[in-house]
Formats: C-alpha cells, sequence, structure tokens
C-alpha cells in the first residue's frame, strides 16, 4: 500500500520533460513541481509560473549602493577629512567611480541572495527529503498530485505513450 | 523556407539618389566654405573606419558564435555574413588615403625634429604603413570569404564538411583579427595622435566595432521585417540580440573608463595631451558620447519587456549607432583636423554616401540567396529557441 498522494515521472533529457509538461496540462493533471539538476529554457513558460521579481530586487539595491557609496566617499573626501591626493580637486568622481561600481554590485548581488532565500523560507535548519538523489546530477523529475493513485497513474501512462520516460511510478 | 529577399530597383534607385545627392551637396559645401584639405581626409578616414568597423563586427559576431557551437543565431546568421562582404570595396577606399596622409598624419612627413616620432619611425613609416594595410585586408578578406562561402554551402549540400570548414576559418579569422585589429587601430586612429599612446586602445576599438555591429545587425532586421521578411525571427531572437548590446554596451563604456581613469590618475603629459585635445575644445561631444552609448542602453534595455519590443529595441540600436558614429568622430577629428574639426554638412553627406554604399551592397548580397541556410545542422535549435 502507498502512502504518497503524487506520482513522479523520470526523464533523462529535457525535450521530452518539457513535451511531458505540456500533455498533462493540456489533460488537467496538476502539476506539483518539477525538478531538474539545472534550469530548463521553456519551463517555466510551460507551468506558467509568473517571472521572478528578484531583478526588480537586485536594481533598488544596486542603485541604493551606487548612491551610498559615492556619497560617502564624497562626504569623506570633502567634509569629514579632505585631504590633497596626487594634487586632484578634494571632489574628484572618476577616482569615487570604481568603488562606487563595487558597491553596486556587491549591494545587488547580496540582496538577490537574500530576497531568494527570505522568499523561498529556507533557513539553517530545513531538511529537504530528495525524491531521488539523481535529480541533482542527470535526472529530471515531474511529481503530479494524484488522489486515486492507482487510476491516476493508469491515466499518465497511457497519455506519456510515445514521450521517452524512464520511470512513472 | 525558401524565403529570398528581393532586391528592388525601387530600393536601388532610392540608394543610388541619395548617394548621388550626397556626392553633389559634399562637393558643393567643400567648393563654398572650403574646410582644409585635412578635415576632407579625416572625413574619408573616419567612415572608411566606422564601415570596416561594421564589417568586421559583423564577422566577428558570426565567428564568436560559430566557434561557440551556437544555435540561436542561425536564423539571422546570413545578415551579419552579408555585411561581410563590404571588406573589398573597404580595403579600395583604405587604399584612397595614400593621397591624403601628409594631410592626416604628422609622422608621415617628420624631417627629424621630433624626437618622440623619430623614435617610432621602425613602426611608422609610409612603406610598412601600406604593407601592413595590405596585409590586413588579405587576411580579412580571405577568412571571411571562406567562412561565407562555407556556410552558403549548405544550402544545397547536406556534408557537414562545410561546418566543420567554418568552424576551422572562424578560428583562424579571431586570431588574426584578434592581432590585426589592434595593430589596425594604432595605425589608423591612435597615430593621428602621434606623440600619444594607450595600450587599452586596441580592445577599446574592438568593442565599438562589435557594438555598432549589433546596433546595426538589430537595425537590418527591423527594416527587412518592416518590408515583410525575416518572419522566422522571433521575440526571442530580438531578445538576444537586446542582451549583446545592452551588455557589450556596458563592457564598451568599461573599457571607455579603464582608458580615461588612468590616465586622468597618472597625469603624464604625453598622455593627457589627448583628452586636453577633446575636452577642452569639444565638451559638449565629450560628454553625449559617454550619455548616449552607456546610459541609453542601460536604461533602455534594463527590463525584461524592453528587450523583447522590436521598435523600441530598434529605437534604441539606432541611438547606440549614431552614438558609435560620434565616439569614432571623436577618436579621429579632433587629431586629424584640429580645433577646426566641427560636424556640419559635410559630414552628413560623407556618412550618407558611405551608409548607402554599404546598405547597397549588404542588401545585394543578401539577394543571392534563400535567407534561411536551410541545411544548417543548427536550425532546428535557432527555430524553436527560446530565450
Amino acid at each position: 500500500m502507498r502512502t504518497s498522494n503524487y506520482i513522479s515521472i523520470f526523464f533523462d533529457d529535457e525535450v521530452p520533460l518539457l513535451q511531458a509538461v505540456g500533455k498533462l496540462r493540456e489533460n488537467d493533471l496538476s502539476i506539483i513541481d518539477v525538478l531538474s539538476p539545472f534550469p530548463v529554457h521553456g519551463l517555466d513558460e510551460a507551468l506558467e509560473i509568473k517571472r521572478s521579481r528578484i531583478p526588480v530586487v537586485g536594481f533598488i539595491f544596486g542603485a541604493l549602493g551606487a548612491v551610498l557609496a559615492f556619497g560617502f566617499q564624497a562626504w569623506v573626501f570633502t567634509v569629514s577629512y579632505p585631504l590633497i591626493i596626487g594634487g586632484k580637486p578634494f571632489f574628484s568622481a572618476p577616482a569615487f567611480i570604481p568603488i562606487t561600481f563595487e558597491m553596486t554590485v556587491l549591494f545587488s548581488g547580496l540582496a538577490m541572495v537574500a530576497a531568494f532565500l527570505i522568499r523561498s523560507r529556507l533557513k539553517p535548519e530545513i531538511r529537504f527529503e530528495s525524491v531521488n538523489e539523481r535529480v541533482t546530477d542527470d535526472r529530471f523529475v515531474i511529481l503530479v498530485a494524484a488522489q486515486d493513485v492507482e487510476s491516476t497513474l493508469k491515466k499518465v501512462k497511457s497519455l506519456l505513450e510515445g514521450i521517452r520516460t524512464i520511470e512513472i511510478s | 523556407m525558401d524565403e529570398q529577399f528581393n532586391f528592388k530597383k525601387k530600393y536601388r534607385i532610392i540608394l543610388l539618389i541619395a548617394i548621388a545627392a550626397s556626392v553633389m551637396v559634399a562637393v558643393t559645401s567643400i567648393l563654398i566654405s572650403n574646410p582644409g584639405a585635412s578635415r576632407v581626409w579625416a572625413n574619408v578616414l573616419l567612415n572608411n573606419q566606422f564601415f570596416l568597423g561594421l564589417s568586421l563586427g559583423a564577422a566577428f559576431f558570426m565567428a564568436v558564435h560559430r566557434l561557440g557551437l551556437s544555435g540561436w543565431h542561425t536564423v539571422l546568421q546570413r545578415l551579419p555574413d552579408a555585411m561581410t562582404t563590404f571588406l573589398p570595396l573597404a580595403f579600395i577606399l583604405m587604399l584612397l588615403i595614400y593621397f591624403g596622409m601628409h594631410d592626416l598624419f604628422i609622422w608621415s612627413d617628420n624631417n627629424g625634429t621630433d624626437k618622440v616620432i623619430e623614435g617610432k619611425k621602425m613602426w611608422l613609416n609610409i612603406p610598412f604603413f601600406f604593407i601592413r594595410l595590405v596585409i590586413y585586408f588579405i587576411g580579412w578578406i580571405v577568412l571571411t570569404w571562406l567562412m561565407r562561402k562555407n556556410s552558403n554551402a549548405m544550402m544545397t549540400s547536406t556534408d557537414l564538411k562545410f561546418d566543420n570548414r567554418r568552424k576551422l576559418f572562424a578560428g583562424l579569422f579571431l586570431v588574426f583579427y584578434a592581432i590585426t585589429v589592434s595593430t589596425s587601430s594604432w595605425d589608423w586612429i591612435m597615430s593621428l595622435d602621434a606623440r600619444w599612446y594607450s595600450t587599452v586602445f586596441g580592445w577599446y576599438v574592438l568593442i565599438g566595432m562589435f557594438v555598432t555591429s549589433l546596433a546595426f545587425i538589430i537595425l537590418l532586421i527591423w527594416l527587412l521585417k518592416r518590408l515583410g521578411y525575416l518572419k522566422y525571427i522571433r521575440t526571442d531572437h530580438i531578445h538576444d540580440m537586446a542582451i549583446l548590446l545592452f551588455s557589450f554596451s556596458i563592457f564598451w563604456t568599461y573599457l571607455w573608463f579603464s582608458q580615461y581613469e588612468l590616465i586622468w590618475y597618472g597625469h603624464l603629459p604625453e598622455e593627457t595631451s589627448y583628452y586636453i585635445e577633446r575636452v577642452h575644445y569639444f565638451k559638449a561631444i565629450f560628454f553625449i558620447n559617454l550619455g548616449i552609448n552607456f546610459l541609453v542602453p542601460f536604461f533602455g534595455l534594463i527590463t525584461f519587456k524592453s528587450k523583447r519590443k522590436m521598435g523600441w529595441v530598434a529605437i534604441i540600436a539606432a541611438i547606440v549607432f549614431a552614438g558609435h558614429w560620434l565616439d569614432y568622430w571623436l577618436m579621429i577629428m579632433p587629431a586629424a583636423a584640429g580645433e577646426k574639426a566641427g560636424i556640419g554638412v559635410l559630414e552628413i553627406c560623407m556618412t550618407i554616401i558611405y551608409a548607402s554604399l554599404f546598405i547597397f551592397i549588404v542588401l545585394r548580397s543578401l539577394s543571392k540567396g534563400p535567407i534561411i541556410v536551410k541545411n544548417d545542422p543548427y536550425l532546428e535549435e535557432s527555430l524553436t529557441y527560446e530565450s
């Protein structure tokens, strides 16, 4: 007697995976998740997942980093501790650019990682049980929700005839 | 699949009229305003360099994608390929500057009074200058011809050897181009300021060429789509072209700044002379150049949706295209024509003449075969490509 309320379909390539996703969705089977070792082009569109808003976070924090870095250097070199360096004026914008650039990248990168962790609710104590270890290597898996496992299994098997699958269980 | 560009008589006549009218206006403006020989020759050199850069940038685009086994670009590969057919004409036009050597290059008639230029005589002398020029062009023309020939052979043949061959020639081209783009930019641009030098100059010119070609390919796609062709080039391909334009504009800015920052910081008279010449007399153009080549593509193409709208991408590409013409202007004109340099009727007419010639040759070459190379092994990948 199996206790799980899903069935998993294994693939060894992304092309049959995409075909199967399209076919399953056409026939109103609800896909819980698709697991793959690398990002598959076109999968988000096939699953109708909305575009991630992480780039927006990246832009906002990047802009913040740029303003902070430039503003801080301008304040230090003109107000707080003016020094003559190489005979240049106190406010020498070209000299501030490299640090501004680095801080933009740093802020933007760290903010995007943080936003991703928070949004996905990932924290150190979380442990996942993997469906199959090989999804981190060379296997692609579709998880399909199943109220009645036996009949869904039969339906899926008949639907995916002609598409190259490794295992349906 | 067998869609072929029809270079109608109407288009030819429009281009020929544009050339003829511009020639007349340019000649009249030379007669009326008497801009001086060096400004006229500087115009020739500027447009030679700009449109040669378009061809070479396109060849670089093809070579990189072929060597990288890229599949997405296959539906549009004949556009950059057609752009490289301008090279033989560019060769002839570049040979023309033989008659303007003394008006352009101060090193060409140095009689030994300038010690700095005297020291560079081993490289900067007229015979060697033209020997190098011939070597560059022969290498470029032969290698791009071989790449193009083997690629177009797949229109009829299904033999995979053509694909392997064009990859081989792509590799050879990249090696040859990497060296010659540096040395040719020293010869034709950097030696205008014969006392000045910059070690990053070759890269800077290379990326400028590449960005210009990307912008031109986008404009060509836009134009041909308006005329009802290229239905296989979809939003996903436009998206990738826009990504390339966006990222290489940033890379161009990076190199611009690398050159500027070090010279500004080092403050050595033999290095700063280049920027003093330009920032002093052409301050507005100097900052407009940076603005439209960096800020416009950066903010214009930063979002996902903006990269997927053909019209919008074409507008940005047109601005960047003009911006890079201005970039070449800044490299060449202040050095060659001095304070008399400007952007007037002469510059605009000369550019229209060259642009019409260039477009004429590109469209003629494109009309010689189907736009899609139907036996290309990467075609399927490109047709179903999703960015």
